[in-house]
């Protein structure tokens, strides 16, 4: 066997598509049994544009004429099988005919594979924004269960160790026949106007830098320097509580069910912590808890109570009585309002 | 927490070969093949990765609801349903997926059975 002949079999086995394409013609005089298979059997009559009608024939003429070179895809069925084959045209070299090699290479797979890349990319891109809407879920329920500092503290070190907030101001409010609300109300009732109560305090609180601490039935306990100090902790807290009973009068005027409050202040230090293993929340403890919350039940219905130490932060701003049973304790009340009280 | 067999058998990096041998064995099939002929290539793919991964319990949501959907034009019947299932067998198991395992994934295939072979939303 010749070499010619050798090469001729060796080009005719291949796994790469070869044909040979006459530019004058633009028709095939040689096609390798690999195209033939892609392409039918009968393409040496074909027409190059019958064969490829989305080719650009006169783009192609236009590179051959500059002896360049063109690629290009084109997908066709086999079978049941989408085929997709990178073409190249090369003019080909060193004769005096005008003639273009065409090498077709098979690039189905990497077709197939970009598809799977995609969809899986689009899977995982759809489970990593699930992900994240969760973690933002998750870390906005922490937040209303911690400040941002303990919950920081919680994330970069799975514990929250006890801090001394030292000064503080606390309130601790609650209502005035809860008991009998309860009983006389539908408990879906109740708990859908303690809903908005609480969100309308925590409203009020945060314009004053007060940070809610915990609610317990009708008990609502919120702090004024934690866990960023505040200077101005006492007036804080003294103008949440004043404006707390402000909204619930209003509010009593429009709705059926009356809301009455009492409410204590303190000042002094408080311990802040997460506390429970498996219920993590956030609480503060001491001296200063306990006195706002024996205050409140000192404080008539719809008033706020306290002590000297106390009333002398805040003395200027704000209306303090003595305590009309002569008792160790103040009434405080803003300056509008004053003599409103008992 | 469990892994997925999706996890167990090596990620994206395994199923992608499966997801291709499967599709190979699905169009060359003489039974099965004749449903995907006029299906584009990419949706079919698609299809496929997300029937895969989420038989492995990877990240893929495919709902009852799709999956009948997607299968709503074609007239399957039960032995149409029968050798999907044997390529989907031979197919794990020629990715050394344990025999435990791939009669986990086809009984969550076979819990399907209904939405393909009966259609009960079309009328």
């Amino acid at each position: 066997m010749s070499i010619e002949a050798i090469n001729e079999q060796l080009l005719r086995a291949i796994g790469v598509g070869v044909a040979l394409v006459d530019l004058e013609t633009l028709s095939l005089n040689f096609s390798n049994d690999t195209f033939n298979e892609w392409f039918g059997d009968n393409t040496l009559s074909a027409k190059l544009n019958d064969l490829f009608p989305d080719l650009a024939i006169d783009d192609l003429i236009a590179e051959m004429d500059k002896g360049g070179r063109l690629t290009t895809e084109t997908s066709f069925k086999l079978r049941r099988r989408t085929m997709t084959v990178a073409m190249e045209f090369n003019r080909a070299a060193n004769t005096k005919q005008n003639i273009s090699v065409l090498v077709c290479q098979n690039i189905t797979r990497i077709k197939e594979l970009e598809s799977m890349i995609d969809s899986y990319s689009m899977m995982v891109e759809r489970n990593t924004h699930e992900i994240k809407r969760e973690k933002e879920q998750v870390e906005k329920l922490l937040l209303n269960m911690m400040p941002r500092a303990a919950y920081d503290e919680y994330k970069t070190f799975g514990v929250v160790s006890p801090r001394l907030f030292d000064p503080v101001s606390v309130l601790a409010l609650d209502f005035v026949g809860f008991d009998s609300l309860l009983s006389e109300h539908d408990p879906g009732v109740i708990v859908s106007e303690l809903n908005d109560i609480y969100s309308a305090f925590d409203r009020i609180g945060a314009q004053f830098n007060c940070q809610r601490i915990r609610t317990n039935g009708d008990s609502y306990v919120a702090v004024s320097g934690v866990p960023d100090l505040n200077e101005d902790h006492a007036m804080a807290i003294a103008n949440s509580a004043v404006r707390f009973l402000r909204y619930l009068e209003r509010r009593n005027v429009t709705h059926p069910i009356q809301w009455v409050a009492r409410i204590g202040l303190a000042t002094g230090s408080v311990i802040g912590s997460v506390v429970g293993s498996q219920n993590y929340i956030y609480d503060v403890f001491g001296p200063t808890v306990s006195g706002a919350t024996t205050h409140r039940t000192k404080a008539n219905p719809m008033s706020i109570a306290s002590d000297a130490q106390f009333g002398a932060l805040v003395g200027d701003s704000f209306q303090i009585s003595p305590a009309a049973d002569g008792g160790d304790y103040i009434l405080i009340d803003d300056f509008d309002d004053a003599g409103s009280q008992g | 927490m469990e892994k997925s067999l999706f996890d167990k058998y090596g990620g994206f990096s395994t199923i992608s070969k499966i997801v291709l041998t499967f599709y190979d064995r699905m169009i060359e099939d003489d039974d099965v093949g004749p449903f995907f002929d006029d299906i584009d290539l990419s949706k079919l793919i698609d299809h496929q990765t997300k029937f895969i991964s989420s038989l492995m319990g990877g990240p893929a949501t495919f709902s009852d609801d799709h999956i009948e959907r997607a299968h709503r034009s074609m007239t399957i019947e039960n032995f149409h349903f029968d050798r999907l299932k044997e390529i989907v067998t031979e197919t794990l198991a020629d990715f050394d997926v344990a025999p435990d395992d791939i009669d986990v994934i086809l009984a969550g295939f076979e819990d399907r059975r209904v939405l393909l072979v009966e259609k009960p939303n079309v009328n």
